[in-house]
Protein backbone atom coordinates (compact mmCIF):
# COMPACT_ATOMS: atom_id res chain seq x y z
CA UNK A 1 0.00 0.00 0.00
CA UNK A 2 1.12 3.80 -0.68
CA UNK A 3 -0.23 6.79 0.34
CA UNK A 4 -1.40 7.48 -2.96
CA UNK A 5 -3.71 4.67 -3.64
CA UNK A 6 -6.43 5.18 -4.76
CA UNK A 7 -5.32 9.05 -5.92
CA UNK A 8 -6.08 10.60 -8.77
CA UNK A 9 -2.42 13.28 -9.96
CA UNK A 10 -2.74 15.63 -13.17
CA UNK A 11 0.73 16.00 -14.03
CA UNK A 12 0.62 18.74 -16.80
CA UNK A 13 3.54 18.54 -19.20
CA UNK A 14 3.68 14.96 -18.18
CA UNK A 15 5.24 13.20 -21.89
CA UNK A 16 8.32 16.38 -20.97
CA UNK A 17 11.53 14.92 -19.95
CA UNK A 18 10.80 15.40 -16.22
CA UNK A 19 6.95 15.17 -16.59
CA UNK A 20 7.39 11.53 -17.92
CA UNK A 21 9.81 10.68 -15.00
CA UNK A 22 6.96 12.37 -12.59
CA UNK A 23 4.16 10.47 -13.95
CA UNK A 24 6.28 6.96 -13.78
CA UNK A 25 6.77 7.51 -10.26
CA UNK A 26 3.28 8.64 -8.94
CA UNK A 27 1.93 5.97 -11.20
CA UNK A 28 4.17 3.45 -9.00
CA UNK A 29 3.13 4.57 -5.71
CA UNK A 30 -0.37 3.98 -6.68
CA UNK A 31 -1.75 7.20 -8.08
CA UNK A 32 -4.08 7.31 -11.15
CA UNK A 33 -1.91 9.61 -13.29
CA UNK A 34 -3.91 11.79 -15.89
CA UNK A 35 -0.99 12.64 -18.59
CA UNK A 36 -1.51 16.34 -19.72
CA UNK A 37 0.51 17.31 -22.58
CA UNK A 38 0.21 19.28 -25.65
CA UNK A 39 1.99 16.19 -27.66
CA UNK A 40 -1.59 13.86 -27.55
CA UNK A 41 0.35 10.85 -29.16
CA UNK A 42 3.21 10.91 -26.53
CA UNK A 43 0.71 11.83 -23.82
CA UNK A 44 -1.38 8.39 -24.61
CA UNK A 45 1.63 5.87 -25.42
CA UNK A 46 3.14 6.96 -21.11
CA UNK A 47 -0.07 6.34 -20.08
CA UNK A 48 -0.30 3.27 -21.63
CA UNK A 49 2.60 2.03 -20.36
CA UNK A 50 1.91 3.18 -16.55
CA UNK A 51 -1.83 2.41 -16.51
CA UNK A 52 -2.85 5.99 -16.45
CA UNK A 53 -5.06 8.54 -18.92
CA UNK A 54 -3.71 10.60 -21.55
CA UNK A 55 -5.48 13.64 -22.15
CA UNK A 56 -4.56 16.70 -24.47
CA UNK A 57 -4.07 20.32 -22.45
CA UNK A 58 -2.65 23.62 -22.99
CA UNK A 59 -1.88 25.08 -19.73
CA UNK A 60 -2.26 28.87 -21.69
CA UNK A 61 -5.68 27.79 -22.76
CA UNK A 62 -8.60 29.06 -20.29
CA UNK A 63 -10.98 26.09 -22.12
CA UNK A 64 -8.11 23.47 -22.24
CA UNK A 65 -7.36 23.62 -18.40
CA UNK A 66 -11.20 23.65 -17.90
CA UNK A 67 -11.88 20.59 -19.52
CA UNK A 68 -8.74 18.72 -17.90
CA UNK A 69 -10.32 19.32 -14.35
CA UNK A 70 -13.28 18.44 -15.45
CA UNK A 71 -11.97 15.15 -16.44
CA UNK A 72 -10.16 14.23 -13.81
CA UNK A 73 -13.74 14.92 -11.76
CA UNK A 74 -14.67 12.03 -13.42
CA UNK A 75 -11.97 10.09 -12.24
CA UNK A 76 -12.62 11.07 -8.61
CA UNK A 77 -11.62 14.89 -8.85
CA UNK A 78 -7.51 15.84 -8.82
CA UNK A 79 -5.66 14.72 -5.40
CA UNK A 80 -2.25 16.14 -6.27
CA UNK A 81 -1.60 18.46 -8.98
CA UNK A 82 1.56 18.71 -10.47
CA UNK A 83 2.35 21.67 -12.51
CA UNK A 84 5.45 20.69 -14.57
CA UNK A 85 4.80 22.09 -18.33
CA UNK A 86 7.13 24.68 -18.61
CA UNK A 87 9.18 26.31 -21.73
CA UNK A 88 12.85 27.88 -21.35
CA UNK A 89 13.65 30.71 -24.00
CA UNK A 90 17.00 32.74 -23.26
CA UNK A 91 17.37 36.30 -24.80
CA UNK A 92 19.87 39.38 -23.30
CA UNK A 93 17.26 41.77 -21.54
CA UNK A 94 18.15 44.76 -24.00
CA UNK A 95 16.83 42.73 -26.93
CA UNK A 96 14.11 40.23 -24.92
CA UNK A 97 10.78 40.32 -27.26
CA UNK A 98 8.15 42.11 -25.06
CA UNK A 99 5.40 38.78 -26.73
CA UNK A 100 8.04 36.43 -26.12
CA UNK A 101 8.17 37.56 -22.90
CA UNK A 102 4.63 37.25 -22.04
CA UNK A 103 4.14 33.60 -23.95
CA UNK A 104 6.75 32.60 -21.24
CA UNK A 105 4.84 34.38 -18.09
CA UNK A 106 1.30 32.80 -19.07
CA UNK A 107 3.09 29.13 -19.69
CA UNK A 108 5.14 29.34 -16.69
CA UNK A 109 3.41 31.29 -14.56
CA UNK A 110 -0.25 32.01 -15.31
CA UNK A 111 -1.42 28.81 -16.70
CA UNK A 112 -0.24 26.82 -13.08
CA UNK A 113 -2.05 29.62 -10.90
CA UNK A 114 -5.11 29.50 -13.04
CA UNK A 115 -5.13 25.28 -12.79
CA UNK A 116 -4.64 25.80 -9.02
CA UNK A 117 -7.60 28.17 -8.84
CA UNK A 118 -10.00 24.90 -10.78
CA UNK A 119 -8.60 22.45 -8.98
CA UNK A 120 -8.99 24.24 -5.22
CA UNK A 121 -12.53 23.88 -5.13
CA UNK A 122 -12.32 19.96 -5.22
CA UNK A 123 -9.39 19.63 -3.08
CA UNK A 124 -11.22 21.99 -0.28
CA UNK A 125 -14.22 19.83 -0.72
CA UNK A 126 -12.36 16.96 0.55
CA UNK A 127 -9.94 18.99 2.53
CA UNK A 128 -6.77 17.53 1.46
CA UNK A 129 -4.73 18.01 -1.50
CA UNK A 130 -1.31 18.43 -2.96
CA UNK A 131 -0.33 21.42 -5.31
CA UNK A 132 3.44 20.52 -6.49
CA UNK A 133 4.75 23.63 -8.73
CA UNK A 134 7.98 23.13 -10.61
CA UNK A 135 9.82 25.90 -10.32
CA UNK A 136 13.46 26.09 -11.17
CA UNK A 137 16.71 26.87 -10.27
CA UNK A 138 16.82 29.93 -12.42
CA UNK A 139 14.62 31.18 -9.54
CA UNK A 140 17.87 31.91 -8.03
CA UNK A 141 18.81 34.26 -11.05
CA UNK A 142 19.77 32.62 -14.51
CA UNK A 143 22.41 34.81 -17.05
CA UNK A 144 19.35 35.26 -19.68
CA UNK A 145 16.94 34.21 -18.26
CA UNK A 146 14.87 36.92 -17.61
CA UNK A 147 11.49 35.61 -18.52
CA UNK A 148 11.95 32.16 -17.34
CA UNK A 149 13.40 33.44 -13.81
CA UNK A 150 10.60 36.02 -13.63
CA UNK A 151 8.06 33.44 -14.10
CA UNK A 152 9.86 30.68 -11.62
CA UNK A 153 10.08 33.29 -9.19
CA UNK A 154 6.63 33.94 -9.48
CA UNK A 155 5.26 30.49 -8.89
CA UNK A 156 7.65 30.14 -5.66
CA UNK A 157 6.06 33.87 -4.62
CA UNK A 158 2.55 32.13 -5.06
CA UNK A 159 3.47 28.75 -3.84
CA UNK A 160 4.01 31.02 -0.37
CA UNK A 161 1.03 32.69 -0.35
CA UNK A 162 -0.97 30.08 -1.33
CA UNK A 163 -0.08 27.57 0.86
CA UNK A 164 -1.03 30.05 3.64
CA UNK A 165 -4.24 30.29 2.07
CA UNK A 166 -5.21 26.76 1.58
CA UNK A 167 -3.28 25.72 4.25
CA UNK A 168 -6.22 25.44 7.00
CA UNK A 169 -8.56 23.27 4.12
CA UNK A 170 -6.00 20.42 4.21
CA UNK A 171 -4.45 21.57 0.92
CA UNK A 172 0.08 21.11 0.83
CA UNK A 173 1.36 23.67 -1.57
CA UNK A 174 5.05 23.18 -2.34
CA UNK A 175 8.05 23.90 -5.26
CA UNK A 176 9.85 22.23 -6.64
CA UNK A 177 13.51 23.76 -8.30
CA UNK A 178 15.10 21.38 -10.38
CA UNK A 179 18.62 22.14 -11.63
CA UNK A 180 20.43 21.13 -14.88
CA UNK A 181 18.54 18.01 -15.70
CA UNK A 182 19.18 15.49 -18.69
CA UNK A 183 16.19 16.38 -20.50
CA UNK A 184 14.99 17.04 -24.47
CA UNK A 185 15.05 20.34 -23.14
CA UNK A 186 18.64 20.76 -22.47
CA UNK A 187 20.15 18.06 -25.16
CA UNK A 188 20.31 20.80 -27.60
CA UNK A 189 22.87 22.95 -25.83
CA UNK A 190 26.44 23.47 -26.96
CA UNK A 191 28.74 20.85 -25.59
CA UNK A 192 30.97 23.29 -24.21
CA UNK A 193 27.75 25.01 -22.34
CA UNK A 194 26.85 21.38 -20.93
CA UNK A 195 29.98 20.62 -19.69
CA UNK A 196 30.01 24.06 -17.71
CA UNK A 197 27.31 23.76 -16.21
CA UNK A 198 28.27 19.45 -15.28
CA UNK A 199 31.72 21.47 -13.68
CA UNK A 200 29.24 23.46 -11.63
CA UNK A 201 27.57 20.60 -9.99
CA UNK A 202 29.28 19.16 -6.72
CA UNK A 203 27.19 16.12 -7.03
CA UNK A 204 29.65 15.49 -10.48
CA UNK A 205 26.51 14.85 -13.17
CA UNK A 206 23.44 16.25 -14.76
CA UNK A 207 20.28 15.50 -12.63
CA UNK A 208 18.06 12.78 -14.07
CA UNK A 209 14.22 13.04 -14.32
CA UNK A 210 13.87 10.13 -11.52
CA UNK A 211 15.84 13.07 -8.98
CA UNK A 212 13.08 15.42 -9.69
CA UNK A 213 10.23 13.00 -9.31
CA UNK A 214 11.28 11.73 -6.30
CA UNK A 215 11.23 15.13 -4.51
CA UNK A 216 7.49 15.12 -6.17
CA UNK A 217 6.45 12.30 -4.69
CA UNK A 218 7.67 12.61 -1.25
CA UNK A 219 5.91 16.06 -1.54
CA UNK A 220 2.44 14.70 -3.10
CA UNK A 221 2.43 12.20 0.44
CA UNK A 222 3.71 14.88 2.77
CA UNK A 223 1.00 16.25 5.29
CA UNK A 224 3.28 18.49 7.23
CA UNK A 225 5.20 20.02 4.91
CA UNK A 226 3.73 23.34 2.83
CA UNK A 227 5.36 26.74 1.41
CA UNK A 228 8.53 25.00 0.65
CA UNK A 229 10.81 25.03 -2.24
CA UNK A 230 12.65 22.04 -2.32
CA UNK A 231 15.91 23.11 -4.67
CA UNK A 232 16.92 19.31 -6.67
CA UNK A 233 19.97 20.60 -7.55
CA UNK A 234 23.26 18.36 -7.16
CA UNK A 235 24.22 21.18 -5.05
CA UNK A 236 25.08 23.92 -7.66
CA UNK A 237 23.01 26.45 -5.84
CA UNK A 238 25.34 26.65 -3.01
CA UNK A 239 28.80 27.32 -2.43
CA UNK A 240 30.99 30.40 -4.51
CA UNK A 241 30.37 29.39 -8.35
CA UNK A 242 33.76 31.07 -9.28
CA UNK A 243 36.16 29.27 -6.70
CA UNK A 244 38.49 26.47 -7.70
CA UNK B 1 21.43 69.12 0.47
CA UNK B 2 19.13 67.85 -2.22
CA UNK B 3 21.01 69.15 -5.25
CA UNK B 4 18.89 69.42 -8.76
CA UNK B 5 21.59 67.33 -10.73
CA UNK B 6 20.92 64.15 -7.99
CA UNK B 7 17.39 64.12 -8.62
CA UNK B 8 17.36 64.23 -12.42
CA UNK B 9 20.47 61.76 -12.43
CA UNK B 10 17.75 59.18 -10.50
CA UNK B 11 14.80 58.30 -12.19
CA UNK B 12 11.68 56.76 -10.55
CA UNK B 13 9.38 54.33 -12.60
CA UNK B 14 6.77 52.08 -12.33
CA UNK B 15 3.10 51.76 -11.09
CA UNK B 16 3.56 51.06 -7.56
CA UNK B 17 2.11 52.32 -4.18
CA UNK B 18 5.25 53.11 -3.11
CA UNK B 19 6.20 55.38 -5.52
CA UNK B 20 5.83 58.50 -3.62
CA UNK B 21 8.06 57.03 -0.71
CA UNK B 22 10.63 56.13 -3.31
CA UNK B 23 10.13 59.78 -5.16
CA UNK B 24 10.26 61.65 -1.50
CA UNK B 25 13.57 59.61 -0.27
CA UNK B 26 15.34 60.39 -4.14
CA UNK B 27 14.63 64.18 -3.30
CA UNK B 28 16.71 64.00 -0.40
CA UNK B 29 20.11 62.33 -2.52
CA UNK B 30 23.08 64.66 -2.42
CA UNK B 31 24.47 62.96 -5.62
CA UNK B 32 24.12 59.75 -7.28
CA UNK B 33 25.10 58.01 -9.97
CA UNK B 34 22.60 57.58 -12.79
CA UNK B 35 20.27 55.54 -11.85
CA UNK B 36 16.50 54.23 -12.33
CA UNK B 37 14.26 52.99 -8.71
CA UNK B 38 11.85 50.51 -9.74
CA UNK B 39 8.72 50.40 -8.22
CA UNK B 40 6.45 47.82 -9.59
CA UNK B 41 2.59 47.60 -9.40
CA UNK B 42 1.30 44.87 -7.22
CA UNK B 43 -1.92 43.86 -7.26
CA UNK B 44 -4.17 44.13 -4.74
CA UNK B 45 -5.35 41.36 -2.07
CA UNK B 46 -8.08 38.90 -3.32
CA UNK B 47 -8.59 35.18 -2.37
CA UNK B 48 -7.62 32.97 -4.81
CA UNK B 49 -11.47 32.01 -6.12
CA UNK B 50 -11.36 35.79 -7.23
CA UNK B 51 -8.48 35.31 -9.42
CA UNK B 52 -10.03 34.89 -12.85
CA UNK B 53 -8.16 34.48 -15.77
CA UNK B 54 -8.45 37.59 -16.97
CA UNK B 55 -7.54 39.08 -13.95
CA UNK B 56 -4.27 37.11 -13.78
CA UNK B 57 -3.31 38.08 -17.39
CA UNK B 58 -4.02 41.47 -16.51
CA UNK B 59 -2.93 41.97 -13.33
CA UNK B 60 -0.09 39.70 -13.08
CA UNK B 61 0.79 39.45 -16.32
CA UNK B 62 0.76 43.16 -16.91
CA UNK B 63 2.30 44.10 -14.02
CA UNK B 64 4.98 42.30 -15.37
CA UNK B 65 4.85 42.87 -18.75
CA UNK B 66 5.47 46.56 -17.45
CA UNK B 67 8.46 45.80 -15.60
CA UNK B 68 10.04 44.64 -18.56
CA UNK B 69 8.87 47.30 -20.34
CA UNK B 70 10.46 49.79 -17.72
CA UNK B 71 14.18 47.89 -17.85
CA UNK B 72 14.44 48.08 -21.08
CA UNK B 73 13.15 51.79 -21.31
CA UNK B 74 16.20 52.58 -18.86
CA UNK B 75 18.91 50.09 -19.68
CA UNK B 76 20.79 53.60 -21.51
CA UNK B 77 20.53 55.75 -18.57
CA UNK B 78 21.04 53.46 -15.62
CA UNK B 79 24.39 52.24 -13.93
CA UNK B 80 22.34 51.46 -11.18
CA UNK B 81 19.03 49.86 -11.02
CA UNK B 82 17.15 49.72 -7.66
CA UNK B 83 13.81 47.51 -7.38
CA UNK B 84 11.40 48.59 -4.57
CA UNK B 85 8.87 46.16 -3.49
CA UNK B 86 6.80 45.53 -0.51
CA UNK B 87 8.09 42.80 1.52
CA UNK B 88 4.39 41.40 3.08
CA UNK B 89 3.73 39.55 -0.61
CA UNK B 90 7.48 38.90 -0.85
CA UNK B 91 7.53 36.88 1.98
CA UNK B 92 3.47 35.49 1.37
CA UNK B 93 0.48 36.25 3.01
CA UNK B 94 -3.32 34.92 2.87
CA UNK B 95 -5.02 36.22 -0.06
CA UNK B 96 -2.09 37.75 -1.64
CA UNK B 97 -1.37 35.13 -4.42
CA UNK B 98 -1.19 38.03 -7.01
CA UNK B 99 0.67 40.60 -5.54
CA UNK B 100 3.03 37.47 -4.59
CA UNK B 101 3.73 36.04 -7.78
CA UNK B 102 4.73 39.86 -9.10
CA UNK B 103 6.84 40.84 -6.40
CA UNK B 104 8.64 37.25 -6.73
CA UNK B 105 8.58 37.57 -10.02
CA UNK B 106 10.14 41.03 -9.82
CA UNK B 107 12.68 39.33 -7.24
CA UNK B 108 13.97 36.75 -9.71
CA UNK B 109 13.88 39.27 -12.63
CA UNK B 110 16.22 41.21 -10.21
CA UNK B 111 18.28 38.66 -9.48
CA UNK B 112 18.80 37.21 -13.01
CA UNK B 113 19.78 41.12 -14.09
CA UNK B 114 22.47 41.55 -11.39
CA UNK B 115 24.27 38.63 -12.73
CA UNK B 116 23.34 39.38 -16.36
CA UNK B 117 24.65 43.55 -16.38
CA UNK B 118 27.39 43.25 -14.38
CA UNK B 119 29.44 42.46 -17.43
CA UNK B 120 28.26 46.07 -18.34
CA UNK B 121 28.86 47.90 -14.92
CA UNK B 122 25.27 48.07 -13.75
CA UNK B 123 24.36 47.17 -10.55
CA UNK B 124 21.16 45.70 -9.22
CA UNK B 125 19.52 45.74 -5.84
CA UNK B 126 16.58 44.89 -4.29
CA UNK B 127 14.85 47.33 -0.99
CA UNK B 128 12.01 45.41 0.58
CA UNK B 129 10.17 47.52 2.37
CA UNK B 130 8.00 46.96 6.02
CA UNK B 131 5.24 49.48 6.69
CA UNK B 132 6.39 52.59 6.96
CA UNK B 133 10.11 52.35 5.99
CA UNK B 134 12.07 54.78 4.83
CA UNK B 135 14.43 53.68 1.93
CA UNK B 136 16.35 56.96 1.94
CA UNK B 137 19.44 55.96 3.94
CA UNK B 138 20.13 52.54 1.61
CA UNK B 139 18.93 54.48 -1.37
CA UNK B 140 22.00 56.46 -0.62
CA UNK B 141 24.33 54.02 -0.13
CA UNK B 142 23.58 52.21 -3.07
CA UNK B 143 23.40 54.81 -5.72
CA UNK B 144 26.00 57.05 -4.30
CA UNK B 145 30.03 56.56 -4.08
CA UNK B 146 30.61 52.93 -3.14
CA UNK B 147 27.58 51.76 -4.34
CA UNK B 148 28.91 50.11 -7.15
CA UNK B 149 30.44 47.62 -5.14
CA UNK B 150 26.96 45.89 -4.23
CA UNK B 151 24.84 44.15 -6.69
CA UNK B 152 22.41 41.00 -6.26
CA UNK B 153 21.75 42.25 -3.13
CA UNK B 154 18.20 41.96 -1.36
CA UNK B 155 17.80 44.40 1.78
CA UNK B 156 14.76 44.18 3.88
CA UNK B 157 13.56 47.07 5.59
CA UNK B 158 11.54 45.26 8.42
CA UNK B 159 12.70 46.31 11.62
CA UNK B 160 13.11 42.71 11.80
CA UNK B 161 9.60 41.69 11.44
CA UNK B 162 10.44 39.14 9.06
CA UNK B 163 13.64 37.37 11.34
CA UNK B 164 13.18 33.62 12.11
CA UNK B 165 11.56 33.13 8.72
CA UNK B 166 12.86 31.78 5.34
CA UNK B 167 12.73 34.75 3.02
CA UNK B 168 12.46 33.53 -0.72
Amino acid sequence: MSGLDGKVALVTGGAGGIGRGICERLAAEGATVVVADLDAAAADSIAAVIGGKGLVLDVTDPASRVAAIDFCAVLGGVDVLVNCAGVLKDARIATFEPALFRRLVAINLLGPLALVRLAAPGMIEKRAGRVINLASRAWLGTFGSTAYSTAKGGLVGATRSLALELGGGGITVNAVAPGFVDTPMTDGLPPHIRQRAIDSIPIGRAGRPDDIAGAVAYLAEAPYVTGQVLVVCGGRSIGNPFAA
Amino acid sequence: MTTAAATEAVHVVGAGALRAVVERAVAGLDGSAPATCLVPYVPDRASLAEWTDTRLSAEVGGALDAVLADVQHELGHAERIVFVLPAAPLMGGRDSMGASAVTNGVLSMARTLSIELARDGVTVNVLALGSDADPAAQLAALLGPGGEQSTGQEIYLTGGSDLGRLRP
